[in-house]
Parts: structure tokens; C-alpha cells; sequence
């Protein structure tokens, strides 16, 4: 049984007065520990289906099943035990005037989980960070510092789903480096499962098993690594994407 | 011929916590072509190609043994002779269309501002070189586009007007400071195409400044690779494959490729000799 199933879901925003269909029937599932890609440039919706498993989205059909249990209107303090989210900008996602510590112990709090103290340190290093920085603001960091701790964050709760917002592009391509390098590892520890966006096809292919390639909306095209390795796309968009990536300019 | 030449170029500023250097003695010269500049941030590309412009206020400071551009000294300019010089001959495209057009101006105001202020055009000249300049970058319905905000327009859209704008004048030399990293890879790829052919088709000098060694290396005619503040290596675009220096090759192989392997990407190895 997979842990993420997605059926037919489709997200409508009401925006001065006409509605904006963001997401249209689109049906996806993820296995436990499996990484899973969406791709697609602005606009087509890849976003919105994380915002939507989260709650953060409003849904106007289908339905989203995690574990076997569909989510109902609200999400319960048991949901943010097992789902998190890393979000895209981690200068606007972290909060400007909490120290770290602050920040990563707020959800132990909220779940009444103890020995906040060892946990918080334990996020650090984990996430690379040394434990001295737990006192420091996020203004203090660097972009990719302070993503790793938009990602300590996220495994505060200890969660087997983690949702990843194009959580590198943001950053330079060094920094990205290592922090795909960081989510792998995690992954590996922890046996989490990925849902991933990215409009950069080169790091899903290096991070995801599958991916769903979306435009305006609809899904495109499912795609395992080895048919997007060897470039056996069908549909004309994915191959406009594929053609776009910009390692693929390096061979040209 | 050599359009523009920097000797020696530093950038320091004075902080509380002392003297930081962001930019320690690059030279570089640059003709009629295209010149890349890659680094990390905090590598000082972006300062390098402010400080062309003079566009570092205190307390930064510029100093240079030597900077000319079309036979006239950057450094001995004054204020008012730079005002001429910055958009009329050099140009220079920001990131993020965002934050640098106006949110509370339509884009027919934006784009035909310099045109009637500075160069005293009548207004119906003036419109009909701005609706010429969004079709030189490929927008499709520039009539709509003069009449909306900066908000009522894709990220794609606004870096088009953004370069639209820069290239009413039609300068000499054009800065384009990451002119595409807000942007998506399909998007991204049009908005260079259109700067290519503008750029080829008007014999203008382009600087183009970015993180992405791939996209620089598909663009450029020669790469500068800068490390804290100076340059590591200097090399043809088309040889960036076979770049020597260990900095250049970490930029390269850092980055994920499709079929690739998965195994952990190479971390960048930042000696600090390479910054001596």
C-alpha cells in the first residue's frame, strides 16, 4: 500500500470573483521511503499539491489519503507528527525574530515531547550545524545555513513524510550540493519518504525514483528515472523541459 | 578594439568590524563580446560589476589603477558625466524584475520615462519606441503589457521589459547581474535566447554575471571564475570543460546531472590559498 495516494484532487482558488483552477485532477502515489518528483515551470500547480496535503490549499475534489486514512478539513496534531514541509525561501519561512532555539523547540512544545534540550542540539548536528549556533537569529546565518535549519525544523517531530518546496533553489550551486547531500543522507537514516518540487530537472533526477511532470495544472507525464535518463518522454512538454535543463546546454 | 579595461579593481568597505575587502584586484578587458562572470555569493562578481558603473555608495569604495571605457576614465568621471554614461551607453539589468521596476507605474511610463525626461522625445515617439523595444524581446501583445503593472506580469514578462528597458537607449555595453535566476528553465532559456540575438545583432559588450557555470558557459565567449574577491581563472567558454584550476572544476561537478550518479555530489573544496 503506498503512503501518499493522491486521487483526482483538484484545488480551486476564488480570486475577485472568477476562480482560479490551480490543480485539476491530478492522481499520484507515493510508496514509503520512495522519492517522489514534481516538476514543471511556475505556475502549473507543483506547489500547490504540497500546500494541499498540508491543508494550505483549498481542495475541491478528490480526495488525499495518508497511510490509508484520508485527511479530513482540518489537520491534526497526529498529521504534523508524520508530514512536514521545507519551504523554497528560507530567509521568509523561518521566523526573523526567534533565535533558533526558539524556533526548533516550539514544536516539542506543541506535541509536549521532553528532553527538549538534548532534541535541540541533536537537530543541529544532524542538519551539519555546529551547536553553538543555537543561539543566533536567522539573520545571522547564511541562505544554505539557514535552510539546514528550515530542514532541522521539519524533523523536529520526527515525521516519515517530508514535503520539499524547490528547497535548493534559492541557494548557489555549491550550497545546493550539500544540501542534497544532506537530504539524502536523512533519508537514508531515517527511512523518510520525499515529495519533492523542483523546476530543475537535473536535481530531481538526482534525488527522486519517479517523476511527475506538470503543466498548467494537469499532470503531464509520469516518469521513472531511467525512461528521463535515457530521454523517453512522450509528451511534447516534458521534452521542451527536458531540452530547457541547462545540463543538458553543457553538451550542446 | 577594447570597449571596456579594468586594472587592478578593489572594492573595500569600511565597517564597524574593520575593512572588508570584496573585490581584491581583478583586471580584466573586454571587447565587443561576451564575458561571463561565476562565482559563489559573497564572490564579489556582482560589486565587479556595480563598480563599472560607480554604482557602490559609501562606505564602499572603488579604486582602480585603471579603468576605461571607450577611452573615457571611470575613475577621474564626475558625478554628472557617469549620469550621462550609466543607461545611455552602459546598461545594466537587475535580478529580480520585482523589486526593480516601479510597483506603482504602469510599464508604458516605466519605459518611456527616460526617453521623454532625458532625450526630450515627444510622447508618441516615445510610445512607439517602447511597443518597438517589447517586441525586440519577444513580447507578443505590447499594447496590453504598457498598460499593466509590474505585478499584473509574469516573472518572464517583467525580466523582458527589465531588458526592454535597458535596451531603449541602445548602449555600448550591457551588465545583466543574474538576469535569469529568478526564472524557470523554459522561461530561462527564451530570456537568453532573446538577450543573445540583442546582443549579436547590435554588437553590443555584454558582462553576464551568474552562479550557474552551465548557463554561462552556453552564453559567454570567455568565463572569469572569481573566489573571494579575485579572479582564479580565466578561460574560452568552450574549454570550461577542460578549466584547470581545481575552484572551477569543484563549480562544475557540484552540479546534479539527469543520468547521472546518485552518489553523493562533490562538496566544493574552498582552500584558502586560492584566495592569496
Amino acid at each position: 500500500m503506498s503512503l501518499i495516494e493522491i486521487e483526482n484532487l483538484s484545488v480551486t482558488y476564488h480570486v475577485g470573483g472568477h476562480d482560479v483552477r490551480a490543480v485539476e485532477g491530478v492522481s499520484l502515489s507515493v510508496a514509503a521511503r520512495e522519492s517522489y518528483g514534481l516538476v514543471g515551470e511556475s505556475g502549473s500547480g507543483k506547489s500547490t499539491i504540497l500546500r494541499a496535503i498540508c491543508g494550505l490549499a483549498p481542495v475541491s475534489g478528490g480526495t488525499i489519503r495518508i497511510g490509508g486514512e484520508p485527511v479530513g478539513a482540518h489537520r491534526s496534531k497526529a498529521f504534523a507528527a508524520r508530514v512536514q514541509m521545507v519551504f523554497q525561501d528560507p530567509y521568509a519561512s523561518i521566523h526573523p525574530r526567534h533565535t533558533l532555539d526558539r524556533t526548533l523547540s516550539e514544536p516539542l512544545a506543541i506535541h509536549r515531547l521532553g528532553d527538549t534540550d538534548a532534541r535541540v542540539v541533536r537537530a543541529l548536528t544532524d542538519v551539519g550545524l555546529p551547536p553553538a549556533f543555537r543561539f543566533r537569529y536567522p539573520h545571522q546565518l547564511s541562505g544554505g545555513q539557514r535552510q539546514r535549519v528550515a530542514i532541522a525544523r521539519a524533523l523536529m517531530l520526527e515525521p516519515e513524510i517530508l514535503l520539499l518546496d524547490e528547497p535548493t533553489s534559492a541557494l548557489d550551486a555549491s550550497v545546493q550540493a550539500e544540501t542534497l547531500n544532506l537530504l539524502n543522507r536523512l533519508r537514508e537514516e531515517r527511512g523518510l519518504t520525499f515529495l519533492m518540487v523542483s523546476h530543475d530537472l537535473a536535481v530531481i533526477d538526482h534525488m527522486c525514483d519517479r517523476v511527475l511532470v506538470m503543466q498548467h495544472g494537469h499532470a503531464a507525464e509520469e516518469l521513472t528515472r531511467e525512461a528521463l535518463a535515457g530521454a523517453q518522454m512522450q509528451t511534447d512538454y516534458a521534452r521542451t523541459l527536458f531540452n530547457a535543463s541547462a545540463d543538458r546546454m553543457l553538451e550542446a | 578594439m577594447t570597449l571596456l579595461s579594468v586594472k587592478d579593481l578593489k572594492v573595500t568597505f569600511n565597517t564597524e568590524a574593520g575593512v572588508v575587502e570584496a573585490v581584491r584586484g581583478v583586471s580584466f578587458s573586454l571587447g565587443r563580446e561576451r564575458l561571463g562572470i561565476v562565482g559563489e555569493s559573497g564572490s564579489g562578481k556582482t560589486m565587479t560589476g556595480r563598480s563599472v558603473l560607480r554604482l557602490i555608495r559609501p562606505p564602499g569604495h572603488i579604486e582602480a589603477s585603471e579603468m576605461l571605457f571607450d577611452g573615457i576614465d571611470l575613475m577621474a568621471a564626475s558625478e554628472r558625466e557617469m549620469r550621462a554614461l550609466r543607461g545611455q551607453r552602459i546598461a545594466m539589468v537587475m535580478q529580480d524584475p520585482k523589486y526593480s521596476l516601479n510597483p506603482v507605474m504602469k510599464i508604458g511610463a516605466q519605459l518611456t520615462e527616460g526617453l521623454r525626461l532625458r532625450d526630450k522625445v515627444d510622447k508618441a515617439t516615445a510610445l512607439a519606441k517602447a511597443i518597438e523595444a517589447l517586441e525586440a524581446v519577444q513580447i507578443r501583445d505590447p499594447e496590453r503589457v504598457m498598460e499593466s503593472y509590474p505585478h499584473e506580469l509574469s516573472g518572464g514578462m517583467g525580466q523582458r521589459v527589465m531588458i526592454a528597458m535597458m535596451l531603449i537607449p541602445n548602449p555600448d555595453l550591457l551588465i545583466a547581474d543574474e538576469p535569469t535566476s529568478a526564472l524557470d528553465v523554459t522561461v530561462q532559456a527564451e530570456v537568453l535566447s532573446i538577450l543573445d540575438a540583442l546582443v549579436r545583432n547590435r554588437g553590443m559588450g555584454l558582462i553576464f554575471i551568474s552562479h550557474d557555470l552551465r548557463l554561462v558557459a552556453r552564453f559567454c565567449d570567455r568565463v572569469l571564475v572569481m573566489y573571494k574577491g579575485r579572479v582564479v581563472e580565466e578561460l574560452a567558454a568552450k574549454n570550461l570543460m577542460q578549466a584547470q584550476h581545481p575552484y572551477t572544476q569543484g563549480l562544475l561537478n557540484c552540479l546534479p546531472r539527469i543520468g547521472g550518479s546518485r552518489a553523493p555530489l562533490p562538496g566544493l573544496d574552498r582552500t584558502a590559498a586560492w584566495a592569496e
